[in-house]
């Protein structure tokens, strides 16, 4: 009731208030860390699609500078233990970084928004079969699904990507199950029915858009937990093989050398944590900013 | 009078809960005649709304139609396929609902959800919209363009409610239902919306079914008027003579309750004593006669059927308010208390 009468008093200051996405964004353009994180993601974007074409050094070029030699002029990150230049291999890597956690998302949504809308929706036998297998795959350790896909797929970006879905589509799938479940019972949902509308309709042009904001904030989330898992999967050395440089095998790599190359192991880490909090920060953000119960 | 458009016939509903069968809708028969505005009153739960959902199969879990017919058009729509109803809901029969508030999507534009009621039926994009411009005008929705793309809480309560009934005539049904589709609103605008109808009813032809808990309501409205209790229509007639002559005891004290602008200042306002029955078990006999001011001994084991009491006017009543008032003196009754009128004169053997 409290926020109805607040919607009601500050209508008419602020008329301009015209949906629920023109206010997410203008509540959104006021939390600073997340408007970092924002531009700090665009450039980070900008350098790996940049990097497909331009790199001060190949990445697999090998001894372009002394092994294991620091930061300098002409290697502004220093080289590796072959002598390759730590700069154009974390640019590289941004590239498998960003196409694993934005490709795992996509799937995700892909797999998770059309069953959990179908369990939710339909409920009964459909809602029992698939609460089920989510079950079954929060039982199995993430890292066992993850290393047996593997080892029957073998070890290439697009089987890792699958992995790392086959261990993540759980959330995003009961989010949705659990959202339709609610909005199916709201009396605009009963209007439509009565008004003739097909149930794919009613799925995907009412139950949906409703359901959107936690769905983007979710997927938000998901993207650096993708990111770490594949580092993860990577430090191990069954994620992207060499000589295609990430963020985990090069943190991998350099931990070998710690004592006296120690900006191998930095220079990954550092990416890599400030990608992981750019993104928890905007996932907070848009939390904040799509929930209509946080008026500001 | 010509044929009924909409005959219902022995209609069941039940909902299967833990604590055993609840039946919401136990038999009711009726007929809708195009053209007109029928009413359907009754306290909650007296089963009125649950017949109208049951009208276009949509009553929610673990509810079901187990029983009667609906025709509409020579075919019963309880035997239709799950398409062939869905087709037929908003195209022939629409439905508004009781809270403009929660009966539009919050997320999309007013407009484009009138709009979508006619896409649903296979109307292209362009006529849709321009109809939809149309019906907003014709519901009386002050700058129609701009209000189309309106989200609905920019609207105000008796605007959404107008968005609601363009969005129900929008593919010129033959029948809109109307499950109480003034209670969410303030008493002003509550008389617009109902001289919306009244004027919509008159121009279009669409026959109407009214479902309410307000006498009022249906003396403003309507021309026939089914009265519900738990389950079961206990009386029926045209609304001037149920009105002047109600002869069943549940209907007295429904207008007996019923606030008035023309009482006379002394006069109190009474309420029915009691509570609605628990359906799952039901009151044996009549099941009004826990409350009724009117019973006798037969009341409470034999079951009345509906039987002519009038012109048109038919009540399911073992008394009748013609006896109650020769005999239990019903126009001097304070309180409409149980037994109240059988006990000062006590009818038949009691």
């Amino acid at each position: 009731m409290a926020a109805t009468a607040a919607a009601v008093v500050t209508r008419p200051i602020a008329p301009e208030q015209a949906s629920l996405w023109s206010d997410a964004w203008r509540r959104l353009r006021r939390n600073r860390m997340a408007l970092i994180s924002a531009v700090y993601l665009t450039l980070l974007v900008v350098v790996a699609i940049v990097a497909i074409f331009k790199t001060p050094y190949s990445y697999r070029a090998v001894g372009v500078a002394l092994p294991y030699s620091g930061p300098s002029a002409a290697n502004w990150l220093g080289a590796d233990i072959l002598g390759r230049d730590v700069l154009s291999r974390l640019l590289v890597g941004a590239q498998i970084s960003l196409i694993v956690g934005v490709g795992t998302q996509v799937l995700v949504l892909a797999v998770g928004v059309p069953i959990g809308l179908i369990a939710g929706y339909y409920k009964g036998v459909a809602d029992s079969v698939v609460s089920f297998i989510i079950n079954v795959f929060y039982g199995i350790p993430d890292l066992l699904v993850a290393m047996i896909l593997l080892l029957l797929l073998g070890p290439s970006l697009n089987n890792i990507i699958i992995a790392i879905v086959a261990t993540r589509w759980m959330d995003m799938t009961r989010l949705v199950r659990g959202q339709t479940l609610a909005l199916r019972e709201r009396e605009f949902i009963e209007a439509a029915r009565a008004s003739g509308a097909k149930p794919l309709k009613i799925l995907f042009g009412h139950i949906l858009p409703n359901a959107l904001g936690p769905i983007i904030v979710q997927a938000t989330f998901g993207v650096p937990a993708a990111i770490l898992f594949e580092a993860f999967l990577s430090f191990l050395g069954i994620g992207v093989q060499p000589p295609t440089p990430s963020w985990g095998s090069m943190a991998s790599d350099g931990l070998a050398a710690i004592r006296i190359a120690p900006h191998m192991v930095l220079a990954p880490s550092i990416a890599l944590s400030l990608t992981l909090m750019a993104f928890n920060f905007l996932g907070d953000g848009l939390r904040d900013a799509l929930d209509p119960r946080s008026r500001r | 009078m010509a044929n009924p458009i909409l005959q219902v016939r022995d209609l069941r509903t039940q909902f299967a809960t833990e604590g055993g069968i609840v039946k919401a809708v136990d038999g009711v028969s009726f007929e809708l005649y195009p053209g007109e505005s029928l009413g359907i009153v009754g306290e909650s739960g007296s089963g009125k709304s649950m017949t109208a959902l049951s009208l276009l199969r949509l009553v929610p879990e673990p509810g079901r139609v187990v029983g009667g017919q609906v025709l509409f058009r020579d075919q019963d729509l309880l035997q239709l396929t799950s398409e062939e109803i869905r087709e037929i809901r908003g195209r022939d029969i629409a439905m508004i609902f009781q809270d403009p508030q929660s009966s539009l999507n919050p997320v999309l534009r007013t407009g484009f959800q009138v709009d979508e009621a006619m896409l649903a039926h296979g109307k292209p994009k362009n006529q849709a919209r321009a109809r939809t411009l149309e019906l907003l005008k014709k519901v009386r929705i002050p700058a129609a363009e701009s209000r189309y793309k309106d989200f609905p809480h920019q609207l105000s309560g008796g605007m959404r409610q107008r968005a609601m009934i363009a969005m129900g005539l929008a593919n010129a049904p033959a029948i809109l239902i109307a499950d109480e589709p003034t209670t969410a609103l303030d008493v002003t605008v509550q008389a617009q919306i109902l001289e919306l109808l009244a004027d919509l009813n008159r121009e279009l032809g669409t026959a109407i079914i009214m479902i309410t808990h307000n006498m009022g309501v249906v003396a403003g409205l309507c021309t026939r008027v089914l009265v519900m209790y738990a389950g079961e229509i206990v009386e029926q007639g045209p609304v001037e003579q149920i009105f002047a002559n109600p002869q069943h005891p549940y209907t007295w004290s429904l207008l007996k309750s019923m606030p008035r602008v023309d009482a006379l200042r002394h006069e109190r306002l009474r309420s029915i004593e009691g509570m609605a029955p628990d359906l799952l078990r039901p009151p044996s006999g009549c099941r009004f006669h826990p409350r009724c001011p009117f019973r006798i001994d037969k009341c409470f084991t034999n079951e009345p059927q509906l039987e002519e009491v009038g012109p048109g006017q038919r009540a399911a009543c073992w008394v009748t308010m013609d006896r109650a008032r020769k005999e239990m003196g019903a126009d001097e009754l304070k309180d409409i208390r149980p037994g109240a009128g059988s006990n000062v004169h006590p009818g038949e053997d009691r």
